[in-house]
């Protein structure tokens, strides 16, 4: 990256007071090791400790869902090496098999925590392979969840916790009911078609 | 009939089914790499205890933070004893919540809602 391309990054980061960020492959290791360094850092930065008790629990299930949705982004050159083994998958359920190219790299994740105005912010971004039903029914869920009272979400998480998990959620699909109940603002997200056969998927929750 | 003492780390809480003493403590964070490989064990062990003719179990759960995907398994957990109770034996849950912790609060009310023989109560953190 140039330095001027650097700097016109960093500008746009410190405009927010940048709490912690982090990119590249994402997996449970890195989820443990990036957390252990946000929460020393929300003790500088939140305000009391329900805000940061509520970042702290959104930035676990962003990772978890980078980790059980998201797939590796595009290859930028023949030298390209993970920069840890692939996660063991014996049983092949953490991947759908739908894009072969994908299925021994650990997913590429960008997530990001600032605070601006006493409020928090914490962003995720993630390739997924686009499948236009599934796509469509994630950016559905999103938007269903952004007209919900607090009393609502407390009901769908219920109701979804005597549910047991459908095969194809892979793993709770209450996190993203999570999000929202620990979000002072709606949660917003976005997909942006990439080539490849890949979409980014953004997603941001304020506490 | 073997109980199960497992020591804290920071992704899984301490667990301690001290099936002598007829009593079973649930204390840390709980936010597992593998949720239902990390719970089976205590199941089993439950399991064991409570189809052996136990009379009684004392449950205290003092977690300080759970994921979505450890509700599950809480939710799983507090079926279990309920079934026990059911079955006749009796069963409390002491679940402590931070006063602070709306959700957190909120969460355990609605489990001990659809618990139906079990004895649930929900207390302050601090109290302890």
């Amino acid at each position: 990256m140039e330095l001027d391309r650097f700097f016109n990054v960093s500008q746009s980061l410190l405009r927010d007071k940048f709490v912690l960020g982090y990119s590249g492959h994402v997996s449970e290791d890195i989820l443990q090791e990036v957390g252990n360094k946000l929460r020393e850092r929300l003790e500088n930065h939140a305000c009391n400790s329900a805000q940061s008790r509520n970042v702290f629990s959104i930035f676990v299930e962003l990772m978890q869902n980078i980790i059980r949705y998201g797939v590796d982004g595009p290859k930028i050159g023949p030298k390209f090496e993970p920069d840890f083994d692939p996660i063991p998958d014996p049983k092949g359920d953490r991947r759908d098999g739908k894009n072969p190219l994908f299925e021994d790299v650990p997913p590429f994740g960008i997530i990001m925590v600032s605070e601006s105005d006493g409020m928090m912010s914490v962003i995720a971004g993630n390739y997924i392979a686009t499948d236009e039903g599934e796509t469509h029914m994630l950016a559905d869920k999103v938007a269903m969840l952004q007209s919900k009272t607090p009393q609502d979400l407390r009901e769908m998480y219920r109701a979804q916790l005597r549910n047991t998990p459908d095969k194809k959620s892979k793993g709770a699909s209450l996190g993203l009911i999570e999000i929202a109940r620990k979000s002072t603002l709606p949660i917003a997200c976005e997909m942006t078609p990439m080539p490849d056969g890949l979409t980014f998927f953004t997603i941001k929750a304020t506490v | 009939m073997t109980g199960l003492k497992l020591e804290a780390t920071k992704r899984t809480p301490a667990i301690d089914l001290d099936t002598t003493r007829g009593r079973l403590v649930l204390m840390g964070e709980s936010y597992p790499e593998d949720v239902a490989g990390f719970y089976a064990p205590l199941t089993s062990a439950l399991n064991t205890y409570l189809e052996n003719g136990a009379n009684a179990l004392a449950t205290e759960i003092k977690l300080t933070y759970f994921n979505s995907s450890s509700a599950r398994a809480l939710r799983d957990l507090l079926e279990q004893l309920d079934s026990a109770a059911a079955r006749g034996t009796a069963i409390s849950v002491d679940w402590f919540c931070d006063p602070d912790d709306d959700i957190t609060q909120e969460f355990a009310k609605d489990i001990a809602a659809d618990i139906s023989h079990a004895n649930v109560s929900i207390q302050d953190l601090d109290a302890t």
